[in-house]
């Protein structure tokens, strides 16, 4: 007997920079910043947060500036 | 033109008043050598993410930099603030590009700009709504007796969107 085909209902993920419209991703904001990494402290990957590839680039750097300047950890220990 | 910002986190152990005074040598060093300071702000102190040499706080303290192509004392200033040991960390960032590309300005962050978002919202009179009264009783909600069995949910899918 064939199965019958599973019809999944994923929530569609969207860039939260396209949708809240920040061109600029600013290394001191923490609070922004904050959303993008984990318990473990690690850079939430594209697969799971939904950030387009234009935005995570910056995103990225941001992270790693804040980074530097603790104010946002490298790790969780 | 180029724009910088110039951030610099001083150990705590060095009192207010001196931060200042570093901060307005760093200043006039970069003035001298031929940019402008478009402006500062003093993030004061602040919690580390992680200790560094051991000091869990730092004091955060901020530039803004404009300068012509080329006339520019940030160099210098970079090793100075590398000499400097009550200097925790320094980051220079060149900002011009990157904010010509964002079209919309970013807002303001750090301390002082949610002193002033909080003043701004405490000024809006928010008027007196009254006291809300007593829910009152919500009553029993019944047994909604025994929901049976759930039957198969099936395995797990990994695929990455549907």
């Amino acid at each position: 007997m064939a199965r019958a085909r599973k019809v999944f209902f994923r929530r569609r993920k969207v860039c939260k920079f396209c949708a809240d419209k920040i061109d600029y991703i600013d290394y001191k904001d923490v609070k922004l910043l904050q959303q993008f990494i984990p318990e473990r402290s690690k850079i939430l990957p594209r697969r799971i947060s939904g950030t387009c590839a234009t935005h995570q680039r910056p995103l990225q750097q941001a992270i790693k500036r804040a980074r530097h300047l603790a104010l946002i950890p490298f790790t969780t220990d | 033109m180029r724009t910088y910002e110039l951030m610099f986190v001083v150990d705590p152990r060095v009192s207010d008043e001196e931060v200042v005074t570093m901060a307005q040598d760093y200043k006039n060093m970069i003035t001298a050598g031929g940019s402008q300071i478009t402006g500062e702000e003093n993030w004061g102190r602040r919690k580390l993410a992680y200790p560094i040499d051991k000091i869990t706080e730092g004091k955060y303290f901020l530039l803004y930099v404009s300068s012509e192509v080329g006339k520019t004392a940030l160099p210098e200033v970079e090793h100075r603030m590398r000499q400097n040991e009550k200097i925790f960390r320094y980051l220079t960032v060149r900002t011009d590009e990157d904010l010509k590309k964002a079209a919309r300005r970013p807002p303001r962050v750090g301390p002082e700009a949610d002193r002033d978002r909080e003043r701004e919202a405490s000024d809006r009179d928010r008027g007196d709504r009254g006291d809300r009264g007593d829910r009152g009783d919500r009553g029993d909600r019944g047994d909604h007796g025994d929901r049976g069995d759930r039957g198969d949910r099936g395995g797990r899918h990994f695929e990455e969107r549907g």
